[in-house]
């Protein structure tokens, strides 16, 4: 509704805009012209927003029949040439799984945007949690490697999402905005910048589209219709996508491959934020909307001069696991709030000796910033 | 197959993965036959299957862009790809289970879009891939790895299933009608909307083994004797037509 | 906290509460001040508590929802009953619905009932709009945002068919508050 009056491909300047809203604005930015997708709580205004600006930007907008065949209608698109995605939630999320896996073997570039809620099941279908953390990483079969973001505003519902496609470009792999129902209805002021940098996959004529040299490379990726008799296969494949289901080598390569082609490039990847760390004995460790919580709370203790300080991690997978390790070189304790049973925290267990403290809440509701600084004070 | 169709297999394929007796191996030249008939520029054809027997058909053989999915997802991608780019010549070869059971639901939705899709069934009537367990096609009575008794219920009519969904063109043939099976594939070709071809493909191995149909010649003798035309079936009895497979245009 | 206002605007499903704070909020943004919006969703949205919440800040904001509440618009009893305690002693301000709501007389904070409903339906034929009523009543008052500003909200995010009501809504309420600020 807000924008209607609007018809640039893309904005520039300021806007209020709902963490949904601002998504959908940076899919556009980054030029997405395809979306599929199929209606869920609470991440809908994603797609009723993409229907009418794709609409205006002469894209693609396709509602489909399920969760199954929206993430399948964005592979093939993509595989069509688009910068394709779609958004879902929880119930969605697991219906898109088996597609997910099918889209990290044949590295498909497409987004996929989870505004998580309260779970297990339907759950609290409108209210919050982010119980997909886990599910993001190992949710397919097999082992695969995929880019997840955790954006804590609108104004990273837009900027990561943008990330996610140039990502998603780049390493030829699913990337995801792992998103939570307060993120993706807050509405708040958003920035635009003049200049965006936006990345484009690799195309090269004539060249084996499965398969590099390195052993942690991405090849090229032409589009159907051009000419190259490309040949896609969820099974396993040489480097030119014939099926090669019964060799052993060529399995463990394009694993290896699909794997390390994200891990070595962890630096590139992992972007995580610090906050008073330089004295701090005690850390919090946060992410999604719960990190504004204990953004709040660490800056309510640092005034009364207890030496407190945060790790943000703006990217959850690849796992920000050096960073981590460092963080758990530096402080005493590391508290982990999440609205999950500890998901991250379990990750961050494996990469640190120090004591890590896992704080949960699953109700449904966010954490306040006074049950953080409650904790904070009971480790102090 | 045909030297002269061998332009139309991509470069290096020397042999098929098929049983000996699978009409899926048939069909596999017959479509390709309608292509070269027509003279269609491969460059432009995309070939999108699920998973099966049936779905290798196209992948990795025809010489175009191949698509070879999930099982049941074929019309999915599908319609992603052609949404995209509506140049492409986009057909969907896939198997009875594929289509009707785990991917029934995209089915009647492509189909009730009518968007410009070329599907082929290849129905065997069988989870042929899997071990011949029985499936939305199979007829009842059937003997199959899970029906050992027989199967208990009824299956789908896949054409007026699709045509009651919205398809715009519907058709169903035989492997052993092959003239004009080829006729229809040429048909869907050149046409615009959702058009379905079902088309019979024995199954020794999976279905006629099991239903002393055991030889391949056995199954093909089946089918040739049970397939009748539209005009053929209207004088017949009931008695006599339950046997019987209608073949023919229902909607064109 | 004179850097940072925190306003609830409350009252039951249908008074277009979530409009409010999403006009509030987006005048906000015009005005180029930091915005955080949050609101009751779904079957709360349509129910009795139903609230709509804004923080306007100068700076960056950390925790996007209230803390404290610095402005309560209470167009329900029930809202009011639910909210009035959260309000800040002495710094804080309250504007109720003169003809829905019984304020408490005990409280150390500053009340003020604004005919909203009332004027909505004598003199717009439309109680639908109370909501832009309160809207300018508050910013007359306090401009926490501009009126030029809302106005543009206005504009932005509601259809052309009811513009020229809520505009005219707008104006009644800011003649309203100036009648109160006197
Ligand atoms: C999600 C999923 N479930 C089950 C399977 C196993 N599976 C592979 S092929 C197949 C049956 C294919 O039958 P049909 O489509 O009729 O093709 P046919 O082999 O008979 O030609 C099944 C069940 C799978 N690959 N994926
Ligand atoms: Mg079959």
């Amino acid at each position: 509704m807000p924008l209607k009056s609007l018809q640039s491909s893309f904005l520039k300047g300021t806007f209020y805009l709902s963490g949904n809203e601002a998504s959908a604005e940076g899919a556009i930015a980054a030029g997405c012209r395809f979306y599929a997708g199929y209606p869920i709580t609470p991440s809908s205004e994603l797609m009723e927003r993409m229907a009418f600006r794709l609409r205006e930007v002469g894209g693609v907008f396709i509602q489909m029949e399920d969760e199954i065949a929206s993430i399948c209608a964005v592979i093939g698109a993509s595989w069509a040439g688009a910068k394709a995605m779609t958004a879902t939630s929880g119930p969605g999320f697991s219906l898109m799984q088996e597609a997910i896996g099918y889209a990290a073997f044949t590295e498909t570039p497409c987004v996929i945007v989870d505004v998580q809620r309260a779970g297990p099941c339907t759950g609290q279908a409108t209210r919050v949690g982010s119980g997909d953390m886990m599910q993001v990483k190992w949710g397919s079969h097999g082992d695969y490697q995929i880019i997840a973001f955790s954006p804590w505003s609108s104004q990273e519902m837009y900027d990561f999402t943008i990330k996610a496609f140039n990502l998603s470009e780049k390493y030829r792999v699913p990337a995801f905005v792992m998103a939570d129902e307060a993120v993706g209805h807050l509405r708040e002021t958003v920035r635009i910048p003049e200049k965006i940098e936006i990345w484009n996959r690799k195309k090269q004529k004539g060249i084996p589209p499965f398969g590099t040299e390195e052993a942690d490379g991405v090849p090229p990726m032409p589009s159907f219709g051009e000419g190259e008799r490309l040949l896609v296969t969820g099974s396993t494949h040489d480097a030119l996508g014939y099926r090669k289901t019964d060799d052993p080598e060529v399995h463990s390569k394009l694993v290896q491959r699909i794997n390390l082609k994200i891990l070595n490039h962890r630096k590139e990847i992992v972007e995580t934020e610090e906050y008073f760390l330089e004295d701090a004995e005690v850390a919090i460790l946060s992410y999604g909307f719960t990190a504004r919580s204990s953004l709040y709370a660490v800056k309510g203790l640092r005034k009364e001069g207890r030496r407190v300080g945060m790790m943000r991690l703006k990217t959850i997978w690849p796992f920000p696991d050096e960073k981590v390790s460092e963080l758990g070189k530096k402080v005493r304790k590391i508290l982990v709030p999440e609205m999950n049973l500890g998901q991250v925290a379990g990750e961050v267990k494996k990469y640190v000796t120090c004591e890590v403290i896992s704080f949960n809440q699953t109700n449904g509701e966010i954490i306040r910033p006074e049950k953080i600084k409650e904790e904070l004070r009971k480790i102090l | 197959m045909v030297r002269a169709l061998e332009k139309y297999i991509r470069p290096g394929i020397k042999t098929t993965p098929f049983c000996p007796g699978c009409g899926h191996g048939i069909l596999m030249g017959l479509i390709l036959r309608a292509i070269d008939e027509l003279q269609m520029d491969m460059k432009k054809m995309l070939f999108v299957s699920g998973i099966g027997c049936a779905a290798w058909i196209p992948s990795p053989h025809y010489n175009g862009d191949t698509l070879h999915t999930l099982h049941g997802r074929a019309l999915a991608f599908a319609t992603g790809a052609k949404l995209f780019n509506p140049e492409l010549c986009v057909m969907v070869i896939s198997g009875d289970g594929d289509l009707s059971s785990i991917g029934g639901n995209h089915l009647i939705h492509a189909a009730r879009r009518n968007l410009d899709l070329k599907v082929i069934c290849a129905n065997n009537m069988i989870y042929g891939m899997t071990g011949g367990q029985v499936a939305s096609t199979t007829p009842k009575g059937t003997k199959t790895s899970t029906t050992d008794e027989g199967n208990p219920y009824p299956p789908f009519d896949l054409c007026r299933l699709v045509k009651a969904a919205g398809a715009t063109y519907v058709a169903r043939y035989s492997v052993t009608q092959p003239v004009a099976l080829v006729r229809a594939i040429k048909r869907i070709l050149l046409r615009e909307g959702f058009s379905f071809i079902e088309v019979l493909s024995p199954c020794p191995t999976q279905y006629g083994r099991r239903n002393r149909l055991d030889r391949p010649e056995d199954l093909i003798r089946d089918l040739i004797r049970r397939c009748v035309t539209e005009e053929e079936a209207e004088g017949m009895t009931d008695e006599e037509l339950a046997e019987k497979i209608i073949t023919g245009e229902f909607l064109a | 906290m004179t850097q940072t206002q925190q306003i609830r605007v409350s009252g039951f499903g249908g008074q277009g509460v979530v409009l409010a704070g999403l006009l509030l909020g987006q005048a906000g943004a015009i005005d180029g001040k930091y915005v955080s919006g949050s609101n009751s969703y779904g079957a709360q949205a349509r129910g009795s508590g139903c609230k709509s919440e804004i923080v306007l800040s100068e700076s960056p904001v950390d925790f996007p929802h209230l803390i404290g509440v610095d402005i309560l618009i209470a167009m329900s009893q029930g809202a009011y009953d639910l909210y009035h305690g959260e309000v800040r002693e002495d710094s804080g301000l309250i504007l109720y619905d003169q003809d829905l709501v019984v304020p408490k007389e005990s409280l150390k904070v500053k009340q003020i009932g604004i005919p909203a409903t009332h004027l909505a339906i004598k003199r717009l034929k439309n109680k639908q709009v109370a909501n832009i009523v309160f809207l300018g009543a508050l910013i007359e008052m306090t401009r926490i945002v501009s009126p030029k500003a809302l106005q543009k909200a206005i504009s932005m995010h509601v259809t052309e068919r009811f513009r020229p009501l809520n505009l005219k809504a707008f104006k009644l309420g800011i003649d309203v508050g100036r009648e109160i600020h006197g």
